[in-house]
């Protein structure tokens, strides 16, 4: 046979098919160009000079997997589509007298031009693409533009062998199925599986069980730690769940219409609803992933641009005050008492030197150590015990002069009194006890007390202990930095005022100016022995760019995973559109003879496409309300504590994807009427 | 009283770019009376599948006129047709045409769902016309697990449930084999001794012969008419196949 023939054949092939070939690639040149896009910005010079970059690399490593492992999986899914339509061609030119040597030759010039295809357009586009999608991170990140374009080699060599090794394996896999089987089987295959489903009872009520089992586990995880665990589980649960009832209960459910004789056997429901088994048992697992997929995006673009919106928030959270600084030490001598005034004035002068006005001045000591409380009893533990974090406390005890003087409050104690702030777990004994030796009486409750960094993150419940006076009160409790059992405490003094009438640039300025002195009481050589075990200083000025490097990334692959699966649940509608025109088509014709006008064939068609077509829409809204409280407490852990924030991104989220929906729905929906119509009006 | 009245039917079929014209039918003009069983014969591409589709009003002639039941199928409108044809025709296919989707019992009820009858009524009617179909125990099956003669039966079912003042069969028996075919020409005889009107498409000479009158289809037009008039089966198969050598030998019979 002449060899410039199975090019021919090849292109051929695919320009015959190209309702479905097209689609198809046009899948593979977005995977690509998303691909070489992430891969791009994970070595982008111009993303290197803005602060917290390193984020960048690893965030965007992470999109890469995720990508790359996706493609995989989808493009597979969608070629065996794609083989199902091209084996019975496959099998008429077996028939023919074409060995299957020479039809392999056939599918290796469509894989190549395939893969080349994408390879290169996909390419072309994500080098086109990638400077915009720079662009975009640089301003989401609020750092500095550079008009530079270059391509990243680095980025070409991944994506052409992850891609190109993705394409060999899809060939492989498409050589299996036509080795395997015999030329009747191939020019059959599109017709197999004719049998009416039954109703699984059993996996159609397995499948509602372990959703409901998800969604009970979403509402009711109270810690924030463990939803991140949780919240795994709670998805695989969600994925099994969606497609056990897709595929099994939604048959499971027409099957009971189908006995209702009153119900069934009315115009509107006869066809559509035995239509409709035939349907979910050809695409059940199709919806089920247009659904999941849907979930996923709603999830990841809710989440993200609530993080990312919420970022002052959680700035104002993680740093309630403009500058604070930190001293830990274990030394409980008179000395420690110097080196806090000599820095305290040092900080002064650094801050009044730039003429900026401190407000809101947050100056306390206080001794800490970390507990387990049993009643009324606090038990000191020393180290924290990771195996047992949930029952430990931290218990920081303040005195009142510090107390009033942060608060501007005027509280007295006498010696038996003590205060409380409360912070993640309540206390609500009358009394309070210290490892079993000194009980105080409790005063009140106070209301508040500064929101120190430690104190806003904190995943450990924190006990104030506001106390008449540091040496007398503890006298007996801590000594010289230890508790009698031999835990280990610590003493702080917190450090903190804003200062709103300083520039960004001046407020780095005093933490640059700051930092020296913290250096000096850390360097031992210098002044050996001060028992300062950290001094940090926190600035939000600084902390806010690192936010922004962080938050805009996850951002940014939070909007491009998104598009990736949305083009994903696109292509799967489109496809599922186009299999039931041609499966359906033949069926309308009968309808037609049989007796049905076209309007009621029409209004048939539109009551079936719409309920199958929003059924994924309408369980994502479901699987997404669930998750709402369990995510609301992941983004606890992430800084986002503005509920409403995330309500409104959720709820506008839904709305916009909703709409999308819609439109692709509208769009591909004529596809699938320009397949039905073909058949019908030729009569 | 005649049931059906064709008058100079004309169908011209036009490619798409509106160069090739092909005219199926020319001048077709017959009339058949109420109870008849006539067979339409003719060679592949004379047009009798467009003839049968026009009388099912599936598709328009390009001229004349077809008068079934008083009322003129060229000029009803589109909305009346699909409601007329539910009322008045029964069809069966060469492939039977039955939906995989149902039960051949959901099959057979799917004119009378469209005309809202009630479920009881239909299992009623359905009664009736299993037993004498001989598909009563077939009913719960779906189209793919029963043989060709009984899916054919199925679609006989189907054509008569509604009570239709005419039945259009197009090759019903093209898809069976002889023992099959022998089954369905028995039925077909059957129903119409009973007094159902049935026009039917064929090529089959011995299912020609079971009917009453068979019309020859060629060039377009109704070109020569048998009547059996009081002969056998055997005696019209004679007559039939004595006719097709003449025409295949290029003799005039008119
Ligand atoms: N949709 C169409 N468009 C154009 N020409 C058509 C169309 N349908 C039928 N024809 C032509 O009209 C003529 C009659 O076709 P028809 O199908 O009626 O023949 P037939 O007698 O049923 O043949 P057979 O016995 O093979 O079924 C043929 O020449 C055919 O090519
Ligand atoms: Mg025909």
């Amino acid at each position: 046979m002449n060899a410039s023939l199975f090019p021919k054949l090849a292109v051929g092939g695919i320009k015959k098919n190209k309702r479905i070939y097209f689609p198809y690639m046009l899948t593979c040149i977005g995977m690509v160009m998303m691909y070489y896009i992430i891969g791009y910005l994970q070595n982008s010079k111009a993303l290197e000079n803005i602060p917290g970059a390193s984020a960048i690399v690893s965030t965007m490593s992470f999109g890469c997997w995720v990508v790359a492992i996706f493609s995989c999986i989808f493009l597979f899914y969608t070629n065996s589509f794609l083989m199902r339509r091209r084996k019975k061609e496959f099998g008429l030119y077996n028939i023919l007298g074409m060995g299957k040597r020479h039809i392999v030759r056939i599918l290796v010039w469509e894989s190549i031009i395939t893969a080349i295809f994408s390879l290169v357009i996909g390419l072309l586009c994500g080098v086109g693409m990638s400077k915009l999608a720079e662009l975009i991170l640089i301003n989401l990140m609020d750092g500095e533009i550079t008009y530079s374009f270059d391509i990243s080699l680095g980025s070409v060599f991944l994506t052409t062998s992850v891609f190109g090794s993705i394409f060999i394996l899809i060939f492989l896999n498409s050589l299996r199925q036509i080795k395997f089987s015999s030329a009747v089987a191939l020019l059959k295959s599109e017709n197999t599986g004719e049998k009416p489903p039954k109703g699984n009872f059993i996996l159609g009520f397995l499948g509602l069980g372990v959703l409901a089992a998800a969604y009970y586990i979403a509402i009711t995880v109270a810690d924030p730690v463990d939803a991140m665990g949780w919240f795994f589980i709670a998805v695989i649960m969600v994925i099994i769940g969606t497609y056990l009832i897709m595929i099994a209960g939604s048959v499971l459910f027409c099957r009971m219409l189908q006995k209702k004789k009153n119900y069934y056997y009315k115009p509107n429901h006869f066809v559509s609803v035995s239509s409709m088994v035939y349907r979910m048992k050809r695409n059940g697992a199709g919806l089920a992933s247009i659904c999941i997929l849907a979930t996923m995006v709603l999830v990841l673009v809710s989440t993200t641009t609530s993080l990312y919106f919420g970022v002052e928030d959680a700035l104002n959270l993680r740093c309630p005050n403009d500058i604070n600084v930190t001293l830990r030490s274990n030394n409980f001598e008179g000395e420690n008492e110097k080196i806090i005034s000599e820095l305290r004035d040092k900080i002064i002068s650094v801050a009044d030197a730039r003429s900026c006005k401190r407000t809101d001045i947050v100056d306390y000591r206080g001794v800490a150590a970390y507990s387990t409380i049993e009643g009324s009893n606090v038990k000191f533990t020393g180290v924290r015990d990771e195996n047992n974090s949930s029952s430990v406390s931290l218990i920081y005890f303040v005195p009142i002069e510090d107390y009033n003087q942060t608060m501007g409050a005027s509280e007295s104690l006498s010696e038996e009194e003590v205060m409380l702030y409360a912070h993640g777990k309540k206390y609500s004994k009358e009394t309070i006890t210290f490892d079993g030796k000194k009980t105080f009486r409790v005063k009140k409750l106070a209301d508040n007390f500064t929101k120190s960094g430690d104190l806003a993150v904190s995943v450990v419940p924190t006990l104030y202990v506001i106390v008449p006076n540091l040496d007398s009160s503890l006298d007996g409790i801590i000594k010289d930095g230890e508790t009698y059992d031999g835990g280990i405490a610590s003493n702080y003094w917190v450090y903190g005022f804003n200062s709103a009438d300083c520039s960004e640039d001046e407020q780095l300025e005093i933490r640059d100016g700051i930092l020296p002195f913290l250096r000096d009481l850390l360097d031992s050589d210098d002044d050996p022995g001060n028992g300062i075990l950290s001094a940090r200083i926190e600035s939000k000025a600084a902390e806010r760019q690192s936010f922004y490097s962080l938050y805009g990334t996850i951002f940014f692959l939070g909007i491009i995973l998104s598009i990736v699966f949305i083009i994903a649940a696109v292509l799967i509608i489109y496809y599922k559109q186009i299999s039931e025109g041609y499966e359906d088509a033949s069926r309308f014709e009968i309808m037609q003879k049989v007796g049905m006008t076209k309007r009621e064939i029409k209004r048939s068609i539109n009551s079936q496409l719409l309920t199958v077509f929003f059924l994924p829409l309408m369980f994502a809204g479901v699987h997404l309300s669930f998750a709402f409280p369990l995510i609301r407490k992941i983004l606890l852990l992430m800084n986002l504590q503005n509920v409403k924030l995330f309500a409104i991104t959720t709820a506008v989220s839904f709305a916009v994807f909703a709409l999308f929906y819609t439109v692709i729905y509208r769009m591909t929906s004529n596809a699938y009427y320009k397949i039905v119509s073909g058949a019908t009006d030729r009569k | 009283m005649s049931i059906l009245n064709v008058n100079g039917l004309k169908k011209v079929y036009s490619t798409r770019l509106g160069g090739n014209k092909v005219e199926a039918l020319r001048n077709v003009t017959f009339s058949v009376e109420e109870g008849e069983y006539v067979a339409i014969m003719g060679e592949s591409g004379s047009g009798k599948t467009t003839l049968l589709n026009i009388l099912a009003a599936l598709d328009r002639p390009t001229g004349g006129c077809v008068i079934l039941d008083g009322k003129d199928l060229v000029t009803l409108k589109d909305s009346a047709i699909a409601a007329f044809r539910r009322d008045n025709l029964g069809f069966v296919f060469q492939d039977f045409n039955l939906l995989d989707t149902f039960t051949l019992e959901d099959n057979i009820y799917l004119p009378l769902v469209l005309a809202g009858t009630h479920h009881k009524e239909m299992k009623r009617r359905l009664d009736n016309i299993a037993k004498k179909l001989g598909i009563a125990e077939l009913l719960k099956k779906y189209p793919y697990e029963v043989s060709g003669g009984q899916k054919q039966r199925a679609a006989v079912a189907r054509a008569l449930i509604t009570g239709p003042r005419l039945i259009l069969a197009d090759e019903p028996t093209g898809a069976l084999d002889s023992k099959s075919t022998d089954e369905m020409l028995r039925l077909f005889a059957d129903i119409n001794r009973g007094g159902q009107t049935i026009l039917m498409v064929t090529h089959s000479i011995k299912a020609a012969s079971r009917a009453g009158r068979v019309l020859f289809l060629g060039d377009g037009e109704v070109f020569h008419t048998l009547y059996r008039g009081n002969d056998t089966d055997e005696q019209m198969y004679q007559k039939i196949s004595d006719t097709l050598t003449l025409i295949s030998t290029g003799g005039d019979i008119k």
